[in-house]
C-alpha cells in the first residue's frame, strides 16, 4: 500500500515537473559557435524551430559572441543570454528580413509566449552595417529607403505574451525595438544604448494591448519612446534617459 | 686578480657555448617523419626524441614542412629545433592528446622531470585549437564524455582541451625564436620549473577560450624577454597552483602584449605567491581588462614587485591590485612592497578589444568607466604601494543616471567586499572615482601622478576608503569644467598627506 502511494506520488511529481520545468538547450548542441566570426543564423534558427516543435523551452547562450542575421522567434521559445553572451548582428544587408515593416535581428510575427532574457547583449554593429546598406542603395541594388533598410534589434508583430528582460541593447543600425499589434508585452530592466547611427529611436509601439515597460535606461540619438497610438493598457515607469528625465506614455 | 677571474668566467661560458653547439643534430625526417601535414607523426617524433635522449642528447631538427602530431614528450638534453618554414601542427582529433595527471592537463608537447631541454628555431607550433576544441565539444554532445565534462560555459573545461606546451618540474629550459599559434586552451605552461629562459618568441593565441600568452606557474629563476603576445586571455601570466611553492626571481623585459583579458597578470590561481619580480619596458595595447592585475585571492604572498616602464594604449584599465579570499583555505594573503613607475596609459570609452576573435565578455553592467583600483580586505590590507611618474588619460563622462555610487557613507559602505569573487577590475560594477579607487590599504605613495579626464565626470578622481598612511605628491588632475572640484576624497582614512 505504502509502495503504491509512493509510486503514485512519484508519478504525480514527474508530471508536475515536466509541465513546469522549462526544457533548456545549450546553443553549442546545435553547432552554434561563440567565436564572433562564424555566421550562425541557420544553426540558431534551426535550434529555435526545433525547440518550438518540441513544445517549447529555453535556448541558452553563454559567454561569447554569436554572429547572426535575422532570427525568427517561434512560440514558446525563450532566448536566454547569460552574462557575457552577445548576439552580434552581421554587417551584410541581405542577411536581414522583416516582421511587418521592420527588419531586425530578432523578428517574430504571430507567435506567442516568447521571451529574450538574461544579462547579455544584443548588438547591431550599426555604423558598419549602415555604411554597407548605404553603399547598396547608392549602387541601386537595394530599392529601399535607408530607414527601411536599416535593421532594428527587435521587431515583433502580432505577438502575444512577450517578455524582454534584463538585457543590454546596443547600437542598432536602425531603431532599437519595434512592437506592432502585440498583446501583453513586458519590457523590464533593459539598458539601451544607440549612439552609432542618426535618429535611432528607442522603442516604438502601436496597436498594442497591454504594454508594460519598467526600469529601462535609454541613451539614443533619436526619441527614446515613440507611441504610434491605438495602444491600450500602457504602463511606463522608472524609465530614464541620460539627462535624468523620466519617460512617460503620451495620453 | 679580478680581471683574471672575469677571463676565467668568460672562458667557461665560451666552453659551455661550444659544448652546446657541438651537441649533435638529428633530422627528424631520418626517423621517417613525414612533413606533409597529413601523416600523423606522434610515435615517430617520440621515437626520435627518445633516441636523441638515449644517445647523449642534441637537437632534433625539423626542416621546412608541416609535421602533424598528437602528444609528445621532450626528454633531458633534447632540444626540438624548428627551422624557418617548419610547423609542428597539432592534430584536430582530441583523442590524439594525453591527459597527464602530473599536470592535470592535455597538451601537445609535454616535459616532466627533465633537464636541459628546449624548443628553438624560427618555426611554428600550431595547435589548430579551434577545431580541436569544437571536435571535443561535439564528442561530448554525442555522449562520449570521459571525465564527465559538464561544459559549464557551453565549452569543454580548460583541462579537456590541449595546449601547445606543458612542462612540469623541469630544469634549464630554453624557449627561443619560435612562434606559438592557436592552442585549444592556455598556450604554454611552465609549472614548478627552475631556470627558464624565454627569448624572442611570437605568440598568436586567440583561436578559442582561455588562450593565454604564457603561463609561468610556481617557477624560480625566469627570464622572459623580447617577445610579442597576442592572446584572447591573459598575456604575461604568472600563477601559483601550489601553496608550498611560488614564482620567485622573475625578470620580464621588453615585451609587447595584446589581450582580451589582462596584460601582466599574477593569478588568478594564487596559492603560494609571487616574490622578487621585475617587469621592465612593457607595452600593452588593445586590451580589454587591465594592463596590470595582481591578485592574491587564494592566500598568495605577493612581495617585492617592480614594474618600471609601461605604455598601456587603448586598454580598458591600467592597474588592478586585489586581495581576496577565494580558495585560501586559511592561508593568509599578503600583498606588499609594490612599485609601479614610469607609466603612460590611455583608457578608451569604447571596447578596447572590439574586432578580435574571442573578445572579452561584456559584463558587470551598468557601470561607467572603471577606475584603476587597489582593493584589499578589511582584515588583509594591501601594504606599501608606490606609484611614481604615472599618467593615465581617461574618457571621463561618468553619467549618474546610468550608474551611480556617490560619496555618502551609505554608498561607500555599500560597495560589496566580494572577497570570494573572481578578481577583475569591473567586479564591483560602479565605483565612486574616475581615476583611482583605494580601499583597505596601508601606505600608499603617489609621486608625480596625473589623472586626466577628457570629459567631465560626476565622480572625483580619487577615493580612499580605509587607507592608513598615504602621501600624494605632485598630483595633477585635469578634467573639463572642474574648477573647485575636490578630486581626492578620503573616507575612514588616516595620516593622508598631500604635498
Amino acid at each position: 500500500m505504502n509502495k503504491l502511494k509512493l509510486i503514485a506520488l512519484a508519478l504525480v511529481s514527474v508530471c508536475t515537473l515536466s509541465l513546469s520545468a522549462q526544457v533548456t538547450y545549450k546553443a553549442s548542441y546545435f553547432g552554434v559557435k561563440s567565436d564572433g566570426s562564424t555566421l550562425n543564423t541557420r544553426s540558431i534558427q534551426k535550434a529555435i524551430d526545433h525547440i518550438s516543435e518540441q513544445g517549447g523551452g529555453t535556448l541558452e547562450f553563454y559567454v561569447g559572441r554569436y554572429l547572426t542575421g535575422t532570427l525568427n522567434l517561434k512560440s514558446n521559445v525563450t532566448i536566454q543570454l547569460h552574462e557575457g553572451a552577445v548576439l552580434v548582428g552581421v554587417t551584410s544587408p541581405y542577411d536581414y528580413f522583416a516582421a511587418g515593416d521592420t527588419k531586425a535581428i530578432i523578428c517574430a510575427e504571430g507567435q506567442e509566449n516568447i521571451a529574450v532574457t538574461g544579462k547579455g547583449v544584443i548588438q547591431g554593429q550599426g555604423t558598419l552595417l549602415q555604411g554597407k546598406v548605404q553603399t547598396q542603395i547608392d549602387k541601386g541594388n537595394l530599392k529601399e529607403s535607408l530607414a527601411q533598410a536599416s535593421p532594428a534589434l527587435i521587431s515583433l508583430k502580432n505577438c502575444t505574451n512577450v517578455k524582454i528582460e534584463g538585457i543590454n541593447l546596443q547600437n542598432p543600425c536602425g531603431n532599437v525595438m519595434v512592437y506592432s499589434d502585440c498583446k501583453d508585452v513586458t519590457l523590464n530592466n533593459l539598458a539601451v544604448t544607440s549612439r552609432q547611427t542618426a535618429n535611432s529611436q528607442g522603442v516604438l509601439f502601436s496597436g498594442c494591448t497591454g504594454f508594460t515597460m519598467t526600469d529601462c535606461y535609454f541613451d539614443t540619438t533619436g526619441t527614446a519612446l515613440v507611441s504610434g497610438g491605438n495602444s491600450t493598457g500602457v504602463t511606463i515607469s522608472g524609465c530614464k534617459t541620460p539627462d535624468g528625465k523620466q519617460l512617460k506614455a503620451k495620453k | 686578480m679580478k680581471a683574471s677571474m672575469t677571463k676565467l668566467f668568460s672562458l667557461a661560458v665560451a666552453l659551455l657555448a661550444t659544448i652546446q653547439l657541438s651537441a649533435k643534430d638529428y633530422d627528424v625526417q631520418d626517423f621517417g617523419a613525414v612533413a606533409d601535414g597529413i601523416a600523423l607523426n606522434t610515435n615517430t617524433i617520440q621515437y626520435a626524441i627518445d633516441f636523441v635522449h638515449n644517445n647523449g642528447g642534441g637537437r632534433l631538427v625539423f626542416h621546412a614542412g608541416t609535421y602533424l602530431t598528437g602528444s609528445i614528450y621532450i626528454k633531458s638534453n633534447v632540444t626540438l629545433h624548428l627551422e624557418r618554414g617548419a610547423t609542428l601542427l597539432g592534430s584536430t582529433n582530441p583523442l590524439d592528446y594525453n591527459f597527464e595527471k602530473r599536470c592535470g592537463w592535455h597538451s601537445m608537447i609535454f616535459a616532466i622531470d627533465q633537464e636541459n631541454i628546449g624548443i628553438t628555431g624560427q618555426g611554428v607550433i600550431d595547435g589548430q585549437g579551434f577545431t580541436t576544441a569544437i571536435n571535443r565539444l561535439n564528442l561530448i554532445h554525442r555522449g562520449f564524455n570521459p571525465g564527465n565534462d559538464v561544459i559549464p560555459y557551453d565549452r569543454p573545461r580548460e583541462w579537456n582541451r590541449p595546449q601547445n606546451i606543458y612542462f612540469r618540474e623541469c630544469k634549464n629550459i630554453t624557449i627561443k625564436d619560435i612562434t606559438l599559434r592557436d592552442p585549444a586552451s592556455w598556450n604554454q605552461t611552465y609549472d614548478q620549473c627552475v631556470n627558464l629562459y624565454v627569448d624572442n618568441i611570437y605568440v598568436d593565441s586567440k583561436s578559442y577560450w582561455n588562450n593565454d600568452g604564457i603561463d609561468i606557474v610556481d617557477c624560480k629563476d625566469v627570464i622572459v624577454k623580447n617577445s610579442f603576445f597576442d592572446a584572447a586571455d591573459d598575456v604575461l601570466c604568472l600563477k601559483s597552483h601550489s601553496a608550498e611553492h611560488m614564482c620567485e626571481n622573475v625578470v620580464i623585459d621588453n615585451c609587447v602584449g595584446r589581450s582580451s583579458a589582462n596584460g601582466l597578470k599574477f593569478g588568478t590561481v594564487s596559492r603560494g605567491g609571487f616574490k622578487n619580480i621585475t617587469v621592465t619596458n612593457m607595452t600593452i595595447y588593445d586590451t580589454y581588462r587591465s594592463a596590470i592585475t595582481f591578485a592574491a585571492v587564494d592566500g598568495a604572498h605577493i612581495e617585492n614587485i617592480l614594474v618600471d616602464g609601461v605604455r598601456s594604449i587603448n586598454t580598458g584599465n591600467v592597474i588592478y591590485l586585489r586581495i581576496g579570499n577565494r580558495w585560501s583555505k586559511g592561508k593568509e594573503p599578503i600583498m606588499k612592497d609594490i612599485t609601479i613607475k614610469n607609466v603612460y596609459a590611455e583608457v578608451p570609452f569604447h571596447k578596447a578589444d572590439a574586432g578580435y576573435s574571442y573578445e572579452g565578455p561584456i559584463e558587470d553592467l551598468p557601470r561607467n568607466i572603471s577606475p584603476a583600483s587597489i582593493v584589499g580586505l578589511p582584515e588583509y590590507k594591501i601594504e606599501n604601494v608606490t606609484l611614481e611618474n604615472v599618467e593615465i588619460v581617461y574618457p571621463g563622462a561618468g553619467n549618474p543616471y546610468y550608474a551611480k555610487v556617490g560619496l555618502t557613507p551609505e554608498e561607500l559602505d555599500g560597495i560589496p567586499e566580494q572577497a570570494d569573487r573572481y578578481p577583475e577590475f569591473s567586479q564591483f560594477k560602479e565605483l565612486p572615482a574616475w581615476g583611482m579607487y583605494i580601499r583597505h590599504a596601508n601606505g600608499i605613495h603617489f609621486k608625480n601622478v596625473t589623472f586626466k579626464a577628457l570629459a567631465s565626470d560626476y565622480r572625483p578622481a580619487i577615493v580612499l576608503d580605509d587607507v592608513n598612511g598615504g602621501t600624494f605628491e605632485g598630483m595633477q588632475y585635469i578634467e573639463p569644467n572642474s574648477e573647485g572640484k575636490n578630486q581626492l576624497f578620503d573616507y575612514k582614512s588616516q595620516n593622508i598627506e598631500i604635498k
